[in-house]
């Protein structure tokens, strides 16, 4: 398992959240933590998900593959963020 | 113009095109049957939600427009369950059309209340719930080009009952045209290095080709380089059979020198596929020596399965279009096609008569295919037909051949045949059904006959579940746990129910009957025709790769494993 934390940006549009934990889901990936707020733009969220990816299973993967849902704007890895901020 | 939402959404359906819709009405679709009895459009009433679905997606297929089914809430719409799935594999643009129950009461658990959006969330697109009548002429606009752009597939548009009946007026939109992914020059620029290095290349070529209108650039490219091309199961018709460079179908029932192709390939030009385990074999010892070039429109198809060296993101039209600017002259595959042009030689598609004097499926499906000719469309249901369907019928043209290769969903060929005969009323489709699968679809022959749909479905009635049965002969010790179907007992008998559904029903029974039937099967126009083709039930469909192992396994024939043992 490999963890990996994402940041997307979403349209505000009924039924979003559930595509994309309904990806996580079908797709076998681990959802660790997941938090949703607005985003500066009105008609925007953005959300934080920490997922543990099973062994063979690539980030660039997850992220095209929530690339293609139609109401996520921008994926993001921060992974690698996160660990300089945790001074890791 | 005032409307209704209704009436606005028929008026949205006849600005984007749509001329044929498949569906059954039913209490939250009500609204809509009301401006569609005055509407151009035409309306297929179907006997089951499901062939509506499959309709939508043969249809889609043999125009290469947007497919259309409708459906009433709750139980209407979960029927459509199965061809969505089935075109969100195999990258079909249909709009599926659902009733819901009225606004105030969504999640009230009301009769006839399913949550569709959320039931088929994994297998569309995307999908709209609509709230607002305005929004309508938008919704549907987006979604039918959002079906049709990119990687096409199913999108779903659920309309409360009271959305539908409420005032508004009609806006016309025109949704902005989604430009084609930009190619990277540099990987163009890689493929075609690796190309003119290649010594043992392979055009790998997959249903994308089909879906974005490549097969001229396809032709054009692979002449211009002399690369053999192998065209998986949704990719048959891509590339013309009779061509000198095809070597046929890859895969687990693939024939040996396309299988072998992709084995000793030092490149793949991966176009428009997606390394699918049926073609693959066992991952690890697929293509082992081979460098990879894949382009497809998707970018979260590259290196999924197997890791590409060059990934092109990109309408596989342009990428063709691009590569053959750039490739100026053939490289010298001599060696190459020596090897390949001995498998071709001595690995030729074949199969044996049964002993017991039974008729072999083949024969029948190869007989089909030389009377009926190229410019017919063939559907089949999935199992051994389809197998042999795939085979045996010499297609020449994409759009040819219309199957569930990604589900595998039995049932889809008589519904299927029924949306590409609506789509393509001149031309001759052939549904090449199994005895069981035809069991699970066949009441849409009675909406044939009562709309004027003329398909012929041939029944390889070969008494069982043919596709489980070899798998229990071959890796089961022959124990036949309920693969029998009791159709040579005339369980059901086919003919009668031809007969009772508004059909021709023919029989054929021996060889020297097979090509008076098809004959005379081809000469009904006015009507829709079945034929019981009653075939052995031991015929199994060769070559074969067991599922599990790796391509070089493949058997020519039960033991015969010519990879395998072949010396390099
Ligand atoms: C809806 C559905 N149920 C079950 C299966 C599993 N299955 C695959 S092939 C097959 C047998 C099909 O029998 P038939 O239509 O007679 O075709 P044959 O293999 O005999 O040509 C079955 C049961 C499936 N693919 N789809
Ligand atoms: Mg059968």
């Amino acid at each position: 398992m490999t963890r990996h934390s994402l940041s997307l940006l979403l349209r505000n549009e009924p039924g979003a959240l559930a595509r994309i934990v309904v990806l996580f889901s079908s797709r076998g990936v681990d959802v660790e933590s997941l938090s949703l707020a607005p985003a500066e733009r009105g008609d925007l969220s953005r959300l934080d998900v920490v997922v543990d990816l099973q062994p063979g299973r690539t980030v660039v993967q997850l992220i095209k593959q929530l690339g293609r849902i139609v109401d996520v704007k921008s994926v993001v890895d921060r992974t690698h963020d996160e660990a300089l901020e945790l001074g890791a | 113009m005032d409307t209704t939402g209704a009436g606005a959404l028929i008026k949205a359906l006849e600005d984007v095109g749509c001329e044929v819709i498949f569906g059954m009405p039913g209490g939250a679709i009500l609204p809509a049957y009301d401006p569609l009895y005055d509407s151009k459009i035409r309306h297929v009433l179907v006997r089951h939600e499901q062939g509506a679905g499959h309709a939508a997606q043969g249809y889609a297929q043999a125009t290469g427009r947007v497919g259309v089914c409708m459906a009433t809430s709750g139980p209407g719409a979960t029927n459509l369950v199965t061809p969505l799935a089935d075109a969100y594999m195999d990258s079909v643009p249909i709009v599926a059309i659902t009733g819901q129950v009225n606004r105030s009461v969504i999640g009230t658990d009301a009769f006839q209340e399913a949550d569709i959006r959320s039931i088929t969330l994994p297998i569309t697109k995307h999908s709209y719930q609509v709230h607002d009548p305005a929004d309508i002429p938008r919704v549907i606009a987006e979604a039918f080009q959002l079906a049709a752009s990119g990687r096409p597939g199913p999108v779903l548009v659920d309309l409360p009952k009271d959305v539908l009946a409420t005032a508004t007026t009609y806006t016309p939109v025109k949704p902005a045209a989604q430009p084609r992914p930009v190619l990277s020059p540099v990987q163009i620029r890689n493929a075609a290095q690796l190309i003119g290095s290649s010594k043992r290349p392979v055009f790998y070529v997959g249903g994308g080709v089909i879906r974005s209108g490549a097969a001229p650039e396809l032709r054009k490219l692979a002449e211009k380089t002399g690369i053999p091309v192998v065209t998986t199961l949704m990719a048959r018709g891509a590339f013309p059979d009779s061509h000198p460079l095809h070597l046929g179908m890859p895969g687990m029932h693939g024939t040996v020198p396309a299988v072998a192709a992709l084995q000793r390939a030092d490149l793949l030009i991966a176009l428009g596929t997606r390394f699918d385990d049926r073609v693959t074999g066992l991952l690890p010892e697929f293509a082992p020596h081979a460098a990879v070039i894949h382009a497809d429109i998707d970018p979260a198809e590259i290196s999924k399965n197997r890791k590409a060296d060059v990934g092109i993101v990109g309408d596989c039209r342009d990428v063709m279009a691009a590569l053959s600017a750039v490739i100026t002259r053939k490289t010298d595959l001599a060696g190459w096609w020596n090897y390949l042009g001995g498998l071709l030689a001595t690995y030729p598609l074949g199969y044996d008569w049964p002993t017991d004097g039974a008729l072999a499926p083949q024969y029948v499906i190869e007989r089909i295919s030389k009377l009926t000719g190229p410019e017919a469309i063939y559907t089949a249901g999935v199992g051994q037909h389809q197998m042999w369907a795939a085979q045996f019928v010499k297609y020449e043209r994409p759009g040819s051949f219309i199957n569930s290769g990604g589900a595998g969903t039995m049932g889809f060929a008589v519904p299927a045949a029924m949306g590409a005969q609506a789509g393509a009323p001149d031309r001759t489709v052939w549904a090449i059904d199994g005895d069981g699968c035809f069991q699970m679809t066949n009441q849409e022959l009675a909406t044939c006959a009562a709309e004027g749909i003329p398909i012929k479905v041939a029944i390889i009635n070969n008494g069982n579940l043919g596709m489980v049965r070899q798998w229990q002969t071959l890796f089961y010790e022959g124990r036949y746990s309920n693969t029998r179907l009791g159709t040579h007992q005339r369980h059901p008998d086919f003919v009668k129910l031809a007969d009772a559904l508004g059909c021709v029903g023919l029989r054929c029974e021996s060889q020297s009957e097979v090509d008076g039937t098809i004959l005379e099967a081809m000469a009904v126009r006015d009507r829709p025709v079945v034929v019981d083709f009653v075939v052995g039930q031991d015929a199994q469909v060769w070559p074969m790769v067991a599922a599990g192992t790796g391509n070089d396994e493949i058997m020519a024939a039960r033991g015969i494993r010519p990879l395998f043992d072949e010396e390099e």
